[in-house]
C-alpha cells in the first residue's frame, strides 16, 4: 500500500505546485487521480518515485509510505530495486534513438538476475506487436506502440506498484481502450496501480477508488462508482451533466463547497 | 605519385590517433551535452601515468598499458566527482565552462608535480615498419594507428554491446527517463568521464611516443575540436571520419603547401576545412539527423 501524507512540494523554492496533498492506494487496487493541468498531479507522481530532484523541486512537509516504511528523500533507483515502484512518465517515455529490444534491456538495467530474456517474452505475450518491431528504433513507432513499449520497460523493473502518468495522451479511443484493458490486467495479476489520466470517464471505469486534484489539494476522494456519480465531477470531469450556462454564482458555490472538503 | 600515397598512408595512420580523441569528447558531449576543453590535460595526465607505470617501475608495455588506462580512468572518474557531479541537472554551458577552469588547473598541476621539462618517451615496440618499395611507414606511426583502431574497437563494442553501453545510449537522450526506469544517471556520467579519460589517454600515449612528453604535449588535444566539429558533435562514427579528415588535411597540407612557404601552415589548415564543412552541413557530416515523426 501507499500512502502520502499531507505532501508539500515547491518547485525552485518559491512556486508551491502541492499544497497538502494526503491520499491512498491500497495494495492490488487501481487509483485513479483526476484533475485540469496545472493541479500537481505530475508533480505527486514524480515526488512519489523520487524524481523531484532533476526538476529542482523539493518537499518541505509530509511524507511518503510504502506499506510502514519511508521513502522520502531515496532515488528513483533505490525506490525501484527496494520498492518495486515504477514511474511511467507520461508524453511516451521511450528512448527514440535505441531500438524497442535495447529500450527493454535498458529499463532492466537495475537487475542482475538472469530472467531478463523470460521477462521480455513476457512483455512481448502482453504486446504481440512489439515482437516484429522488436530490431526497429523506438522513435520510428507509432504513439500507441510507444506506450505499449512505455507500460512493457516499467515492467522489466519487476514492479510491485506502477504509476501511470497519462497514458492515453494524443492516441487514438480504440488504443487507449486497449491500454486500460492491459492496466486492468495487469492489475489482476496483483499490482498495485496508480493511473493519472485527464480521460476521466475510462479511468473511472477500470478504477477502484478516485480522488480529485486541484491546486494541490484532494477536494474529492471515494469510490470509482462515487466518483462517476458525484454531480461536481460529472459536470467538471465528465463533461455530462447540466447543459444550460451555469450562472456565476453556481460556479462560487462550487468553489465555496471544495474550501470546505 | 610515390609521394602521394606516402602521404595519404601516414594522414590516415594519424588520422585515427584523432579520431580517438575526438570520440573521448563525442561520448561527454552525447552523455552530458558538454564540451570537454580539459582533454588536453587530460592527454597529459593519461601520458604521465602510463609513464609512471612503464618507465619508473619498468612494467611490461602490455601490462604497463591497462593499468595506465585504469589509472587514467579512474583520475577521469575522480574529476567528475568534483568538478561536474555537483552541476547535474544545470546547464550543458556550466559544465563546458567548468572544463575551461579545470584545464587550467589541471595544467598548473601537472607542471607542479612533474615539472615543466621534457620526459624521453620511447616504447620499445616490437618493429612494425611497413616498407614497400619507395614507401616507408616508421613503426611508432603504425602502432599509434593499430593501438587506436583496437581502442576505438573495445569503445565500440562496449557502447553497443553491453548492459552499460545500453544504458549509457538511453542515458544520453534523456537522463530523466533513464532515472525514471532506474538507470542511475549519476553514475552513468561517472563511467562515460572515465570512458573518455581512457580513449583520450590510449591517443595521448601514442602522440607522446612520436616524440617527448611534457605539460605542453597537451596542445594536440585540440586537434580534437576541428574532429568533433566536422564529424558532427554527437556522432561516434563521425568522430573516426572527422579524424581521418583531419589527418589527411594536415598531411597533404604538410607535404604540398607548407613546402611553398607557408610554414605551420598545416596547424591552420584543418579549421579551414572545418569552416567549408560547417558551411554546408551547421551540424557536422555526421550529426545526428533528428527522428521527426511524421
Amino acid at each position: 500500500m501507499l500512502s502520502v501524507e499531507n505532501l508539500r512540494v515547491v518547485y525552485h523554492d518559491v512556486i508551491s505546485i502541492l499544497n497538502g496533498v494526503s491520499f491512498k492506494a491500497p495494495g492490488g487496487e487501481i487509483s485513479v487521480i483526476i484533475g485540469a493541468n496545472g493541479a500537481g498531479k505530475t508533480t505527486l507522481l514524480r515526488a512519489i518515485s523520487g524524481m523531484l530532484d532533476l526538476y529542482d523541486g523539493d518537499v518541505i512537509e509530509g511524507d511518503i509510505k510504502v506499506g510502514d516504511s519511508s521513502i522520502l528523500g531515496l532515488d528513483s533507483t533505490d525506490i525501484i530495486r527496494k520498492y518495486g515502484l515504477t514511474y511511467v512518465m507520461e508524453d511516451r517515455p521511450v528512448f527514440w534513438y535505441l531500438t524497442i529490444e535495447e529500450n527493454l534491456a535498458a529499463a532492466a538495467y537495475s537487475r542482475w538476475d538472469g530472467a531478463v530474456k523470460m521477462d521480455m517474452e513476457k512483455v512481448f505475450g502482453y504486446f504481440p506487436v512489439l515482437r516484429n518491431l522488436r530490431s526497429q528504433k523506438a522513435g520510428y513507432t507509432s504513439g500507441g506502440e510507444q506506450q505499449m513499449l512505455a507500460i512493457g520497460m516499467s515492467l522489466m523493473t519487476r514492479p510491485k506498484i506502477i504509476l501511470f502518468d497519462e497514458p492515453s495522451l494524443g492516441l487514438a479511443p480504440l488504443i487507449t481502450e486497449e491500454l486500460f484493458r492491459i492496466i486492468q490486467q495487469l492489475n489482476r495479476e496483483g499490482m498495485t496501480i496508480v493511473l493519472v489520466e485527464q480521460n476521466a470517464h475510462a479511468a473511472l471505469g477500470i478504477g477502484h477508488r478516485g480522488c480529485v486534484l486541484e491546486n494541490g489539494r484532494v477536494v474529492l476522494e471515494g469510490s470509482a462508482e462515487a466518483l462517476l456519480e458525484n454531480e461536481d465531477v460529472r459536470e467538471f470531469y465528465l463533461g455530462a451533466g447540466a447543459k444550460q450556462r451555469r450562472s456565476y454564482q453556481d460556479a462560487k458555490r462550487y468553489k465555496r463547497r471544495k474550501r470546505w472538503l | 605519385m610515390v609521394d602521394l600515397i606516402q602521404t595519404l598512408g601516414a594522414g590516415l595512420l594519424i588520422g585515427i590517433v584523432y579520431g580517438l580523441l575526438g570520440l573521448g569528447i563525442v561520448v561527454i558531449f552525447r552523455a552530458s551535452e558538454a564540451f570537454n576543453f580539459a582533454i588536453g590535460e587530460f592527454l597529459v595526465i593519461g601520458s604521465f601515468l602510463f609513464y609512471i607505470f612503464f618507465f619508473d617501475l619498468h612494467l611490461p608495455f602490455f601490462l604497463a598499458l591497462p593499468l595506465g588506462l585504469v589509472a587514467s580512468g579512474a583520475a577521469g572518474a575522480l574529476i567528475e566527482r568534483l568538478s561536474i557531479k555537483p552541476l547535474l541537472g544545470r546547464s550543458a554551458l556550466s559544465m563546458t565552462i567548468i572544463t575551461l577552469g579545470l584545464a587550467s588547473m589541471l595544467r598548473a598541476s601537472v607542471q607542479l608535480i612533474f615539472g615543466a621539462h621534457s620526459y624521453s618517451f620511447f616504447l620499445e615496440l616490437p618493429d612494425l615498419s611497413l616498407e614497400l618499395g619507395n614507401l616507408l611507414f616508421p613503426s611508432e606511426r603504425v602502432w599509434a594507428g593499430l593501438l587506436s583502431i583496437i581502442a576505438f574497437g573495445f569503445i565500440l563494442f562496449f557502447l553497443f554491446r553491453t548492459r552499460w553501453g545500453v544504458a549509457i545510449r538511453a542515458t544520453s537522450e534523456s537522463q530523466s527517463k533513464a532515472m525514471a526506469f532506474g538507470i542511475d544517471a549519476r553514475f552513468i556520467l561517472l563511467m562515460v568521464w572515465a570512458l573518455s579519460a581512457m580513449s583520450i589517454a590510449v591517443a595521448g600515449v601514442m602522440i607522446s611516443n612520436f616524440g617527448a612528453l611534457s605539460y605542453m604535449t597537451g596542445i594536440a588535444g585540440l586537434r580534437a575540436i576541428p574532429v568533433v566539429l566536422i564529424g558532427g558533435m554527437d556522432s561516434i562514427g563521425g568522430a573516426l571520419i572527422g579524424g581521418l579528415i583531419v589527418g589527411l588535411c594536415e598531411a597533404l597540407v604538410g607535404s604540398y603547401i607548407e613546402p611553398l612557404g607557408l610554414v605551420g601552415f598545416k596547424d591552420v589548415a584543418p579549421y579551414l576545412l572545418l569552416l567549408i564543412v560547417l558551411f554546408i552541413r551547421p551540424y557536422g557530416l555526421f550529426g545526428t539527423v533528428r527522428i521527426e515523426r511524421v
